[in-house]
Protein backbone atom coordinates (compact mmCIF):
# COMPACT_ATOMS: atom_id res chain seq x y z
CA UNK A 1 0.00 0.00 0.00
CA UNK A 2 2.94 1.99 0.91
CA UNK A 3 4.05 1.68 -2.64
CA UNK A 4 0.90 2.73 -4.17
CA UNK A 5 1.15 5.89 -2.11
CA UNK A 6 3.96 6.49 -3.41
CA UNK A 7 2.92 6.24 -7.15
CA UNK A 8 -0.09 8.04 -6.46
CA UNK A 9 2.06 10.93 -4.87
CA UNK A 10 4.21 10.79 -8.49
CA UNK A 11 1.22 11.11 -10.41
CA UNK A 12 -0.57 14.17 -8.78
CA UNK A 13 2.77 15.90 -8.66
CA UNK A 14 3.32 15.37 -12.38
CA UNK A 15 -0.09 16.08 -13.32
CA UNK A 16 0.23 19.52 -11.30
CA UNK A 17 3.04 20.29 -13.33
CA UNK A 18 1.11 19.80 -16.78
CA UNK A 19 -0.88 22.98 -17.34
CA UNK A 20 -1.91 21.31 -20.59
CA UNK A 21 -3.28 18.41 -19.49
CA UNK A 22 -4.74 20.15 -16.07
CA UNK A 23 -6.22 22.73 -18.72
CA UNK A 24 -7.91 20.07 -20.99
CA UNK A 25 -9.34 18.07 -17.95
CA UNK A 26 -11.15 21.85 -17.06
CA UNK A 27 -12.54 22.41 -20.09
CA UNK A 28 -15.36 20.32 -20.57
CA UNK A 29 -16.79 20.67 -17.04
CA UNK A 30 -16.29 24.73 -16.91
CA UNK A 31 -18.13 24.45 -20.73
CA UNK A 32 -20.70 21.44 -18.85
CA UNK A 33 -21.00 24.59 -16.04
CA UNK A 34 -21.33 27.40 -17.92
CA UNK A 35 -23.71 26.49 -20.76
CA UNK A 36 -26.66 25.63 -19.25
CA UNK A 37 -26.52 28.36 -16.69
CA UNK A 38 -25.98 30.76 -19.65
CA UNK A 39 -28.87 29.33 -21.46
CA UNK A 40 -30.98 30.15 -18.29
CA UNK A 41 -30.21 33.50 -17.84
CA UNK A 42 -30.70 34.43 -21.52
CA UNK A 43 -33.90 31.99 -21.38
CA UNK A 44 -35.16 33.65 -17.86
CA UNK A 45 -34.93 37.20 -19.16
CA UNK A 46 -34.32 38.07 -23.13
CA UNK A 47 -35.82 34.99 -24.95
CA UNK A 48 -38.54 35.53 -27.68
CA UNK A 49 -41.94 34.21 -25.63
CA UNK A 50 -42.51 31.43 -28.67
CA UNK A 51 -39.41 29.86 -27.68
CA UNK A 52 -40.08 29.45 -23.97
CA UNK A 53 -43.84 28.49 -24.52
CA UNK A 54 -42.04 25.63 -27.18
CA UNK A 55 -39.70 24.39 -23.86
CA UNK A 56 -42.75 24.90 -21.70
CA UNK A 57 -44.50 22.40 -24.49
CA UNK A 58 -41.91 19.90 -24.90
CA UNK A 59 -41.32 19.20 -21.62
CA UNK A 60 -44.40 19.26 -20.03
CA UNK A 61 -43.82 22.25 -17.88
CA UNK A 62 -47.34 23.83 -16.12
CA UNK A 63 -48.24 27.49 -17.76
CA UNK A 64 -48.70 28.11 -14.14
CA UNK A 65 -45.01 28.16 -13.54
CA UNK A 66 -42.74 31.04 -13.54
CA UNK A 67 -40.52 31.53 -16.46
CA UNK A 68 -37.02 31.54 -15.00
CA UNK A 69 -38.75 28.34 -11.83
CA UNK A 70 -39.85 26.04 -14.50
CA UNK A 71 -36.82 26.41 -17.30
CA UNK A 72 -34.85 25.80 -14.36
CA UNK A 73 -36.25 22.87 -13.13
CA UNK A 74 -36.26 21.52 -16.97
CA UNK A 75 -32.61 21.71 -17.41
CA UNK A 76 -31.64 20.50 -13.02
CA UNK A 77 -33.51 17.45 -14.33
CA UNK A 78 -32.26 16.99 -18.04
CA UNK A 79 -28.62 18.32 -17.34
CA UNK A 80 -27.58 15.95 -14.73
CA UNK A 81 -26.72 12.77 -17.02
CA UNK A 82 -23.98 15.29 -18.20
CA UNK A 83 -22.14 15.42 -14.82
CA UNK A 84 -22.23 11.70 -14.88
CA UNK A 85 -20.51 11.63 -18.17
CA UNK A 86 -17.38 13.76 -16.70
CA UNK A 87 -16.38 11.39 -13.63
CA UNK A 88 -15.85 8.67 -16.83
CA UNK A 89 -14.26 11.50 -19.20
CA UNK A 90 -11.80 12.74 -17.17
CA UNK A 91 -10.07 9.82 -15.83
CA UNK A 92 -9.40 8.67 -19.25
CA UNK A 93 -7.10 11.25 -20.02
CA UNK A 94 -4.73 10.80 -17.16
CA UNK A 95 -5.22 6.88 -17.36
CA UNK A 96 -5.66 5.90 -21.13
CA UNK A 97 -1.52 7.81 -20.27
CA UNK A 98 -0.75 6.06 -17.31
CA UNK A 99 0.82 2.45 -19.02
CA UNK A 100 0.79 3.28 -22.82
CA UNK A 101 2.54 7.27 -21.49
CA UNK A 102 4.71 5.32 -19.37
CA UNK A 103 6.13 2.90 -22.43
CA UNK A 104 6.01 5.76 -24.87
CA UNK A 105 8.57 8.00 -22.44
CA UNK A 106 10.50 4.74 -21.65
CA UNK A 107 9.90 4.72 -18.11
CA UNK A 108 7.91 1.50 -17.71
CA UNK A 109 11.16 -0.53 -17.88
CA UNK A 110 12.45 1.23 -14.99
CA UNK A 111 10.04 1.22 -12.59
CA UNK A 112 8.24 -2.81 -13.43
CA UNK A 113 12.41 -3.39 -12.50
CA UNK A 114 11.89 -2.12 -8.98
CA UNK A 115 10.09 -4.98 -6.71
CA UNK A 116 6.82 -3.00 -6.28
CA UNK A 117 3.67 -5.57 -7.10
CA UNK A 118 1.29 -4.92 -10.06
CA UNK A 119 -1.90 -4.47 -7.95
CA UNK A 120 0.05 -1.51 -6.13
CA UNK A 121 1.00 -0.15 -9.74
CA UNK A 122 -2.99 -0.45 -11.04
CA UNK A 123 -4.18 1.16 -7.19
CA UNK A 124 -1.59 3.34 -7.72
CA UNK A 125 -2.01 5.02 -11.08
CA UNK A 126 -6.18 4.28 -10.52
CA UNK A 127 -6.53 6.64 -7.01
CA UNK A 128 -4.10 8.81 -9.39
CA UNK A 129 -6.78 9.29 -12.26
CA UNK A 130 -10.06 8.83 -10.01
CA UNK A 131 -9.30 11.51 -7.15
CA UNK A 132 -8.64 14.56 -9.43
CA UNK A 133 -11.60 13.76 -11.67
CA UNK A 134 -14.31 13.27 -8.63
CA UNK A 135 -13.07 16.71 -7.47
CA UNK A 136 -13.29 17.90 -10.76
CA UNK A 137 -16.66 16.81 -10.76
CA UNK A 138 -17.90 17.77 -7.66
CA UNK A 139 -16.72 21.29 -8.15
CA UNK A 140 -18.39 21.83 -11.04
CA UNK A 141 -21.89 20.25 -9.43
CA UNK A 142 -21.32 22.58 -6.72
CA UNK A 143 -20.93 25.53 -8.81
CA UNK A 144 -23.77 23.99 -11.39
CA UNK A 145 -26.41 24.10 -8.39
CA UNK A 146 -25.35 27.34 -7.22
CA UNK A 147 -25.56 28.90 -10.39
CA UNK A 148 -28.71 27.77 -11.00
CA UNK A 149 -30.26 29.02 -7.57
CA UNK A 150 -28.84 31.82 -7.82
CA UNK A 151 -30.81 33.10 -11.09
CA UNK A 152 -34.17 30.94 -9.60
CA UNK A 153 -33.42 32.72 -5.81
CA UNK A 154 -35.42 35.89 -6.83
CA UNK A 155 -38.58 34.04 -7.79
CA UNK A 156 -38.18 30.68 -5.69
CA UNK A 157 -36.70 31.93 -2.53
CA UNK A 158 -35.61 28.73 -2.07
CA UNK A 159 -32.92 25.97 -3.51
CA UNK A 160 -33.99 24.30 -6.18
CA UNK A 161 -30.38 22.27 -6.25
CA UNK A 162 -28.93 19.96 -5.13
CA UNK A 163 -32.60 17.43 -5.17
CA UNK A 164 -32.47 14.04 -4.42
CA UNK A 165 -31.66 12.52 -7.59
CA UNK A 166 -28.12 15.33 -8.02
CA UNK A 167 -26.86 14.11 -4.24
CA UNK A 168 -27.29 10.46 -5.91
CA UNK A 169 -26.13 11.10 -8.66
CA UNK A 170 -22.83 12.89 -7.49
CA UNK A 171 -22.48 11.70 -4.66
CA UNK A 172 -22.64 7.72 -5.65
CA UNK A 173 -23.22 7.15 -9.39
CA UNK A 174 -20.13 10.05 -9.89
CA UNK A 175 -17.25 7.72 -8.29
CA UNK A 176 -18.62 4.52 -9.29
CA UNK A 177 -18.47 5.70 -12.93
CA UNK A 178 -15.26 7.20 -12.48
CA UNK A 179 -13.76 3.92 -11.18
CA UNK A 180 -15.46 2.58 -14.71
CA UNK A 181 -13.74 5.35 -16.86
CA UNK A 182 -10.73 4.68 -14.99
CA UNK A 183 -10.38 0.85 -14.75
CA UNK A 184 -11.48 1.11 -18.61
CA UNK A 185 -8.78 2.80 -19.62
CA UNK A 186 -6.55 1.10 -18.04
CA UNK A 187 -7.71 -2.09 -19.99
CA UNK A 188 -7.31 -0.28 -23.19
CA UNK A 189 -4.06 1.47 -22.39
CA UNK A 190 -2.70 -2.41 -21.24
CA UNK A 191 -3.10 -3.57 -24.44
CA UNK A 192 -3.35 -0.85 -27.07
CA UNK A 193 0.47 0.85 -27.24
CA UNK A 194 -0.10 3.91 -28.81
CA UNK A 195 -1.71 5.90 -25.75
CA UNK A 196 -3.59 8.71 -27.63
CA UNK A 197 -5.70 5.59 -29.46
CA UNK A 198 -6.00 3.93 -25.68
CA UNK A 199 -7.76 7.65 -24.95
CA UNK A 200 -9.86 7.27 -27.84
CA UNK A 201 -10.93 3.83 -27.75
CA UNK A 202 -11.70 4.59 -23.59
CA UNK A 203 -13.34 7.72 -24.52
CA UNK A 204 -16.28 5.51 -26.60
CA UNK A 205 -17.85 4.01 -23.18
CA UNK A 206 -19.22 7.86 -22.98
CA UNK A 207 -21.28 7.03 -26.07
CA UNK A 208 -23.73 5.39 -24.24
CA UNK A 209 -24.51 7.98 -21.23
CA UNK A 210 -24.67 10.29 -24.17
CA UNK A 211 -27.27 8.43 -25.66
CA UNK A 212 -29.23 8.53 -22.84
CA UNK A 213 -28.68 12.18 -21.98
CA UNK A 214 -29.84 13.15 -25.83
CA UNK A 215 -33.12 11.19 -25.69
CA UNK A 216 -33.63 13.26 -22.51
CA UNK A 217 -32.81 16.02 -24.01
CA UNK A 218 -35.26 14.85 -26.71
CA UNK A 219 -38.26 15.03 -24.55
CA UNK A 220 -38.60 11.24 -25.63
CA UNK A 221 -38.00 9.60 -22.16
CA UNK A 222 -37.81 11.10 -18.25
CA UNK A 223 -35.04 9.30 -16.12
CA UNK A 224 -36.51 7.97 -13.02
CA UNK A 225 -35.24 7.65 -10.02
CA UNK A 226 -35.50 3.41 -10.71
CA UNK A 227 -33.48 3.96 -13.46
CA UNK A 228 -30.65 5.67 -11.31
CA UNK A 229 -30.70 2.95 -8.69
CA UNK A 230 -30.77 0.15 -11.50
CA UNK A 231 -27.78 2.32 -13.31
CA UNK A 232 -25.86 2.57 -9.94
CA UNK A 233 -25.57 -1.55 -9.09
CA UNK A 234 -24.98 -2.20 -13.15
CA UNK A 235 -21.63 0.71 -12.69
CA UNK A 236 -20.93 -1.21 -8.93
CA UNK A 237 -20.87 -4.60 -10.98
CA UNK A 238 -19.20 -3.19 -14.57
CA UNK A 239 -16.08 -1.62 -11.70
CA UNK A 240 -15.51 -4.91 -9.77
CA UNK A 241 -15.66 -6.94 -13.73
CA UNK A 242 -13.42 -4.52 -15.31
CA UNK A 243 -10.94 -4.11 -12.23
CA UNK A 244 -10.37 -7.83 -11.96
CA UNK A 245 -9.81 -7.52 -16.02
CA UNK A 246 -7.28 -4.50 -15.70
CA UNK A 247 -5.19 -6.48 -13.13
CA UNK A 248 -5.50 -9.69 -15.32
CA UNK A 249 -4.53 -8.25 -18.64
CA UNK A 250 -1.42 -6.45 -16.55
CA UNK A 251 1.06 -8.54 -17.97
CA UNK A 252 4.25 -6.76 -17.13
CA UNK A 253 6.66 -8.82 -19.66
CA UNK A 254 3.98 -8.47 -22.45
CA UNK A 255 3.87 -4.63 -21.73
CA UNK A 256 7.77 -4.63 -21.84
CA UNK A 257 8.43 -6.73 -25.06
CA UNK A 258 5.23 -6.27 -27.54
CA UNK A 259 5.85 -4.20 -30.15
CA UNK A 260 2.33 -4.31 -32.03
CA UNK B 1 28.33 -19.34 -3.94
CA UNK B 2 28.79 -17.21 -7.39
CA UNK B 3 26.85 -13.90 -7.65
CA UNK B 4 25.04 -15.07 -11.02
CA UNK B 5 24.53 -18.46 -12.27
CA UNK B 6 23.17 -19.33 -15.28
CA UNK B 7 22.13 -22.57 -17.04
CA UNK B 8 20.79 -23.43 -20.32
CA UNK B 9 18.86 -19.99 -20.39
CA UNK B 10 16.65 -19.33 -22.92
CA UNK B 11 13.61 -16.84 -24.38
CA UNK B 12 11.66 -16.98 -27.44
CA UNK B 13 9.02 -14.11 -28.92
CA UNK B 14 6.30 -15.38 -30.89
CA UNK B 15 7.96 -18.16 -32.00
CA UNK B 16 11.33 -16.32 -32.80
CA UNK B 17 14.37 -17.63 -30.47
CA UNK B 18 15.99 -14.11 -29.02
CA UNK B 19 18.90 -16.31 -27.15
CA UNK B 20 19.60 -19.93 -25.92
CA UNK B 21 21.93 -21.98 -24.17
CA UNK B 22 23.27 -18.83 -21.89
CA UNK B 23 25.01 -20.27 -19.57
CA UNK B 24 27.85 -18.78 -17.42
CA UNK B 25 29.15 -17.79 -13.89
CA UNK B 26 29.98 -14.18 -12.03
CA UNK B 27 31.97 -14.74 -9.21
CA UNK B 28 30.97 -11.44 -6.33
CA UNK B 29 32.68 -8.64 -7.43
CA UNK B 30 33.32 -9.68 -10.43
CA UNK B 31 32.95 -7.24 -13.93
CA UNK B 32 31.49 -9.37 -15.99
CA UNK B 33 31.20 -8.30 -19.81
CA UNK B 34 28.53 -8.87 -22.44
CA UNK B 35 29.38 -8.85 -26.10
CA UNK B 36 27.36 -9.70 -29.19
CA UNK B 37 26.42 -7.88 -32.16
CA UNK B 38 22.75 -6.01 -32.36
CA UNK B 39 19.88 -8.33 -31.67
CA UNK B 40 22.32 -11.04 -30.23
CA UNK B 41 19.94 -12.00 -27.18
CA UNK B 42 21.77 -9.48 -24.79
CA UNK B 43 19.44 -7.48 -23.25
CA UNK B 44 16.83 -10.64 -23.01
CA UNK B 45 19.92 -11.95 -21.19
CA UNK B 46 20.02 -9.57 -19.41
CA UNK B 47 16.21 -8.76 -18.25
CA UNK B 48 15.97 -12.43 -17.48
CA UNK B 49 18.56 -12.03 -14.96
CA UNK B 50 16.69 -8.74 -13.75
CA UNK B 51 13.68 -10.58 -12.85
CA UNK B 52 11.90 -8.66 -15.68
CA UNK B 53 11.33 -11.73 -18.12
CA UNK B 54 10.48 -15.37 -17.47
CA UNK B 55 12.73 -17.57 -19.43
CA UNK B 56 10.94 -20.64 -21.67
CA UNK B 57 13.90 -22.74 -20.34
CA UNK B 58 16.68 -23.31 -18.07
CA UNK B 59 17.17 -21.89 -14.69
CA UNK B 60 19.69 -19.22 -12.87
CA UNK B 61 20.82 -18.00 -9.68
CA UNK B 62 20.92 -14.15 -9.03
CA UNK B 63 22.09 -12.78 -5.58
CA UNK B 64 20.78 -15.90 -4.23
CA UNK B 65 17.31 -15.59 -5.58
CA UNK B 66 16.16 -18.56 -7.98
CA UNK B 67 14.85 -18.00 -11.62
CA UNK B 68 12.92 -20.81 -13.25
CA UNK B 69 11.59 -21.78 -16.37
CA UNK B 70 8.30 -20.05 -16.73
CA UNK B 71 8.44 -17.99 -13.98
CA UNK B 72 10.13 -14.71 -14.03
CA UNK B 73 12.43 -13.71 -10.85
CA UNK B 74 10.72 -12.57 -7.90
CA UNK B 75 9.94 -8.85 -6.50
CA UNK B 76 12.94 -10.08 -3.37
CA UNK B 77 15.57 -10.54 -6.52
CA UNK B 78 14.33 -6.93 -8.63
CA UNK B 79 15.20 -5.53 -4.91
CA UNK B 80 18.57 -7.11 -4.79
CA UNK B 81 19.99 -6.25 -8.46
CA UNK B 82 20.33 -2.98 -9.67
CA UNK B 83 19.26 -2.74 -13.48
CA UNK B 84 20.53 0.31 -16.15
CA UNK B 85 17.96 0.20 -18.29
CA UNK B 86 18.86 1.30 -22.22
CA UNK B 87 17.09 4.40 -22.24
CA UNK B 88 17.49 6.53 -18.59
CA UNK B 89 13.65 6.51 -18.55
CA UNK B 90 13.01 9.40 -16.08
CA UNK B 91 9.95 11.82 -15.38
CA UNK B 92 10.82 15.22 -17.11
CA UNK B 93 8.73 17.05 -15.26
CA UNK B 94 9.72 15.61 -11.55
CA UNK B 95 13.51 17.08 -10.66
CA UNK B 96 16.34 14.81 -10.56
CA UNK B 97 16.06 14.37 -6.48
CA UNK B 98 12.59 13.82 -6.85
CA UNK B 99 13.06 11.42 -9.53
CA UNK B 100 15.50 9.13 -7.33
CA UNK B 101 13.54 9.79 -4.05
CA UNK B 102 10.13 8.14 -6.21
CA UNK B 103 12.16 4.96 -7.19
CA UNK B 104 13.86 4.39 -3.79
CA UNK B 105 10.43 4.21 -2.51
CA UNK B 106 9.50 2.28 -4.78
CA UNK B 107 12.26 -0.54 -3.58
CA UNK B 108 10.83 0.33 0.00
CA UNK B 109 12.95 2.78 1.25
CA UNK B 110 11.44 5.47 3.66
CA UNK B 111 11.62 9.05 1.95
CA UNK B 112 14.22 10.18 4.71
CA UNK B 113 16.08 7.27 3.69
CA UNK B 114 15.44 7.73 -0.11
CA UNK B 115 16.47 11.66 0.20
CA UNK B 116 19.62 10.84 2.18
CA UNK B 117 20.99 7.83 -0.19
CA UNK B 118 19.98 10.30 -3.05
CA UNK B 119 22.00 13.42 -1.82
CA UNK B 120 24.76 11.10 -1.39
CA UNK B 121 24.92 9.53 -4.57
CA UNK B 122 23.83 12.49 -6.24
CA UNK B 123 27.09 14.43 -4.26
CA UNK B 124 29.34 11.28 -5.67
CA UNK B 125 28.25 11.74 -9.35
CA UNK B 126 29.04 15.20 -9.37
CA UNK B 127 25.02 16.01 -9.68
CA UNK B 128 24.12 17.49 -6.58
CA UNK B 129 23.92 20.95 -8.31
CA UNK B 130 21.60 20.15 -10.57
CA UNK B 131 19.27 18.22 -8.01
CA UNK B 132 16.54 20.28 -7.99
CA UNK B 133 16.33 20.89 -11.99
CA UNK B 134 13.87 19.19 -14.01
CA UNK B 135 15.19 15.57 -15.22
CA UNK B 136 14.15 17.12 -19.02
CA UNK B 137 16.87 19.61 -18.65
CA UNK B 138 19.73 17.44 -17.90
CA UNK B 139 22.28 17.49 -20.47
CA UNK B 140 22.42 13.37 -22.30
CA UNK B 141 25.74 12.05 -19.85
CA UNK B 142 23.75 13.79 -16.71
CA UNK B 143 20.60 11.78 -17.68
CA UNK B 144 22.90 8.50 -17.77
CA UNK B 145 24.84 9.22 -14.25
CA UNK B 146 21.22 10.33 -12.82
CA UNK B 147 20.29 6.40 -14.31
CA UNK B 148 23.10 4.37 -12.56
CA UNK B 149 22.76 6.28 -9.49
CA UNK B 150 19.32 5.48 -9.70
CA UNK B 151 20.42 1.30 -10.39
CA UNK B 152 22.48 1.49 -7.18
CA UNK B 153 20.03 3.49 -4.64
CA UNK B 154 18.80 0.36 -3.05
CA UNK B 155 22.22 -1.42 -2.69
CA UNK B 156 21.90 -3.97 -4.52
CA UNK B 157 24.14 -6.87 -4.96
CA UNK B 158 24.53 -6.86 -8.85
CA UNK B 159 24.35 -4.41 -11.44
CA UNK B 160 23.66 -4.82 -14.60
CA UNK B 161 24.27 -2.21 -16.93
CA UNK B 162 22.42 -2.17 -20.20
CA UNK B 163 24.77 -0.42 -23.26
CA UNK B 164 25.69 2.49 -20.75
CA UNK B 165 27.18 4.83 -23.34
CA UNK B 166 25.27 3.99 -26.29
CA UNK B 167 24.64 7.60 -27.89
CA UNK B 168 26.24 9.41 -25.53
CA UNK B 169 28.45 12.17 -27.11
CA UNK B 170 32.75 11.67 -26.20
CA UNK B 171 32.29 13.96 -23.57
CA UNK B 172 29.56 12.37 -21.64
CA UNK B 173 30.66 8.81 -22.70
CA UNK B 174 33.93 9.46 -21.30
CA UNK B 175 32.14 10.72 -17.72
CA UNK B 176 29.80 7.49 -17.79
CA UNK B 177 33.00 5.69 -18.35
CA UNK B 178 34.74 6.81 -16.13
CA UNK B 179 31.57 6.31 -13.40
CA UNK B 180 31.02 2.66 -14.56
CA UNK B 181 35.00 2.35 -13.60
CA UNK B 182 34.83 4.15 -10.11
CA UNK B 183 32.05 1.38 -9.50
CA UNK B 184 34.19 -1.65 -10.70
CA UNK B 185 37.06 -0.37 -8.66
CA UNK B 186 34.38 -0.73 -5.81
CA UNK B 187 34.31 -4.35 -6.17
CA UNK B 188 30.78 -4.33 -7.17
CA UNK B 189 29.67 -7.12 -9.12
CA UNK B 190 28.49 -5.55 -12.06
CA UNK B 191 27.39 -6.84 -15.22
CA UNK B 192 28.11 -4.82 -18.65
CA UNK B 193 26.31 -5.41 -21.71
CA UNK B 194 28.29 -2.98 -24.72
CA UNK B 195 28.87 -2.95 -28.12
CA UNK B 196 32.14 -1.03 -26.80
CA UNK B 197 34.70 -3.35 -26.79
CA UNK B 198 37.37 -0.81 -25.25
CA UNK B 199 34.87 -0.46 -22.68
CA UNK B 200 34.92 -4.52 -21.56
CA UNK B 201 38.71 -4.48 -22.50
CA UNK B 202 39.49 -1.71 -19.78
CA UNK B 203 37.04 -2.83 -16.95
CA UNK B 204 35.92 -6.81 -17.41
CA UNK B 205 37.84 -9.48 -16.05
CA UNK B 206 35.84 -11.84 -18.64
CA UNK B 207 33.57 -11.67 -21.34
CA UNK B 208 30.66 -13.49 -22.70
CA UNK B 209 30.27 -13.78 -26.79
CA UNK B 210 26.60 -13.80 -27.55
CA UNK B 211 24.88 -14.44 -30.80
CA UNK B 212 21.70 -16.09 -30.13
CA UNK B 213 23.28 -18.65 -28.12
CA UNK B 214 26.64 -18.34 -25.68
CA UNK B 215 29.81 -18.89 -28.39
CA UNK B 216 32.49 -18.67 -26.15
CA UNK B 217 33.52 -16.82 -22.09
CA UNK B 218 36.68 -15.00 -23.29
CA UNK B 219 39.18 -13.67 -20.62
CA UNK B 220 40.00 -9.82 -20.42
CA UNK B 221 43.11 -7.67 -19.84
CA UNK B 222 45.38 -8.86 -17.64
CA UNK B 223 43.70 -12.48 -17.08
CA UNK B 224 43.67 -12.69 -20.87
CA UNK B 225 47.61 -12.92 -20.98
CA UNK B 226 50.85 -10.25 -20.92
CA UNK B 227 50.24 -7.52 -23.69
CA UNK B 228 51.38 -7.98 -27.05
CA UNK B 229 53.41 -5.65 -29.28
CA UNK B 230 54.20 -5.11 -32.62
CA UNK B 231 57.64 -3.77 -33.49
CA UNK B 232 59.03 -2.43 -37.01
CA UNK B 233 62.04 -3.03 -38.54
CA UNK B 234 64.04 -1.27 -41.20
CA UNK B 235 64.36 -4.78 -43.22
CA UNK B 236 62.95 -7.95 -42.53
CA UNK B 237 64.87 -9.54 -39.75
CA UNK B 238 67.29 -12.81 -40.18
CA UNK B 239 66.19 -16.50 -38.57
CA UNK B 240 68.95 -15.69 -36.59
CA UNK B 241 67.37 -12.38 -35.03
CA UNK B 242 63.99 -14.19 -35.07
CA UNK B 243 65.54 -17.07 -33.15
CA UNK B 244 66.81 -14.84 -29.91
CA UNK B 245 63.66 -13.16 -29.63
CA UNK B 246 62.12 -16.36 -29.50
CA UNK B 247 64.43 -17.80 -26.96
CA UNK B 248 63.66 -14.65 -24.73
CA UNK B 249 62.41 -15.92 -21.23
CA UNK B 250 59.61 -13.40 -21.36
CA UNK B 251 57.98 -14.13 -24.54
CA UNK B 252 55.51 -16.21 -25.36
CA UNK B 253 55.28 -16.12 -29.28
CA UNK B 254 56.35 -14.17 -32.30
CA UNK B 255 54.94 -13.70 -35.58
CA UNK B 256 56.60 -12.00 -38.34
CA UNK B 257 54.86 -10.24 -41.66
CA UNK B 258 58.17 -8.70 -43.95
CA UNK B 259 59.88 -6.07 -41.51
CA UNK B 260 57.06 -6.28 -38.76
CA UNK B 261 57.03 -8.43 -36.14
CA UNK B 262 54.31 -9.25 -33.54
CA UNK B 263 55.23 -10.61 -29.96
CA UNK B 264 53.17 -11.37 -26.92
CA UNK B 265 55.04 -11.23 -24.16
CA UNK B 266 54.10 -13.21 -21.06
CA UNK B 267 53.78 -9.71 -18.45
CA UNK B 268 54.58 -6.75 -18.41
CA UNK B 269 57.40 -5.17 -17.40
CA UNK B 270 61.00 -5.41 -19.02
CA UNK B 271 59.12 -7.27 -22.06
CA UNK B 272 59.32 -4.43 -24.67
CA UNK B 273 62.57 -3.21 -23.56
CA UNK B 274 64.34 -6.09 -23.00
CA UNK B 275 62.88 -7.36 -26.39
CA UNK B 276 64.15 -4.01 -27.91
CA UNK B 277 67.65 -4.55 -26.58
CA UNK B 278 67.80 -7.95 -27.75
CA UNK B 279 66.61 -7.41 -31.39
CA UNK B 280 69.36 -4.15 -31.09
CA UNK B 281 72.00 -6.49 -29.86
CA UNK B 282 71.57 -8.66 -32.71
CA UNK B 283 71.92 -6.29 -35.48
CA UNK B 284 68.12 -5.54 -36.13
CA UNK B 285 67.45 -1.43 -37.06
CA UNK B 286 64.31 -0.80 -35.03
CA UNK B 287 61.90 1.70 -36.68
CA UNK B 288 58.91 2.07 -34.27
CA UNK B 289 57.42 -0.01 -31.44
CA UNK B 290 53.58 0.19 -31.21
CA UNK B 291 51.85 -1.65 -28.30
CA UNK B 292 48.88 -3.83 -29.61
CA UNK B 293 45.23 -3.07 -27.95
CA UNK B 294 42.93 -4.72 -29.52
CA UNK B 295 43.44 -8.69 -28.17
CA UNK B 296 39.89 -8.41 -27.83
CA UNK B 297 38.79 -6.98 -31.32
CA UNK B 298 40.65 -9.74 -32.53
CA UNK B 299 38.73 -12.48 -30.26
CA UNK B 300 35.34 -10.34 -31.24
CA UNK B 301 36.29 -10.66 -34.95
CA UNK B 302 37.11 -14.46 -34.90
CA UNK B 303 33.64 -15.24 -32.47
CA UNK B 304 31.56 -13.47 -34.58
CA UNK B 305 33.09 -15.04 -37.82
CA UNK B 306 32.58 -18.44 -36.00
CA UNK B 307 29.28 -17.58 -35.63
CA UNK B 308 27.82 -16.47 -38.88
CA UNK B 309 29.82 -19.76 -40.03
CA UNK B 310 27.12 -21.44 -37.32
CA UNK B 311 24.10 -19.28 -39.03
CA UNK B 312 23.98 -17.48 -35.47
CA UNK B 313 24.82 -13.91 -36.48
CA UNK B 314 23.71 -11.95 -39.30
Amino acid sequence: MRTALCIVEKELLELWRSPLLVASMVTLPATVVTMPIALLAWLSHAAPEQAVDFLRELYGVPAAASRAAALAAVLAKNWLPMFLVLPIFLPILIAAQSIGGERERRTLEPLLATPVSTLSIIAGKSIAAVVPSLAITWVSALAFCGGMDLIVWPELHALLLPDGAWLFGTLVLCPLLALFGNAAAVVVSSRVLDPRAAQNIAAMTVVPLLGVLVVQLAGRATLSARFYGTFAVCAAAADVALIAVAVRLFDREALLTRTR
Amino acid sequence: MPAIETRNLGKSFGGRRACWDISFEVARGEVFGLLGPNGAGKTTTLRMLAGLLAPDVGEAQVAGERIQAGRAGSARLRGRVGLLTESPGFYDRLTAAENLRYFGRLHGLTAHEADGRAARLLSRFALADHAQRPFAELSRGMKQKLAIARALLHQPEVVFLDEPTVGLDPEATREVRATVAQLASEHATLVLCTHHLDEVERLCSRAAFIAGRLVAIHAVGAQAGGPRVRIALSAPPSEGQLAIVRALPFVSSVACDGASLSLSLAAQGEGVPGAVAALVAAGARIEAVVPVRDVLEEAYVALLARARAEGLAA
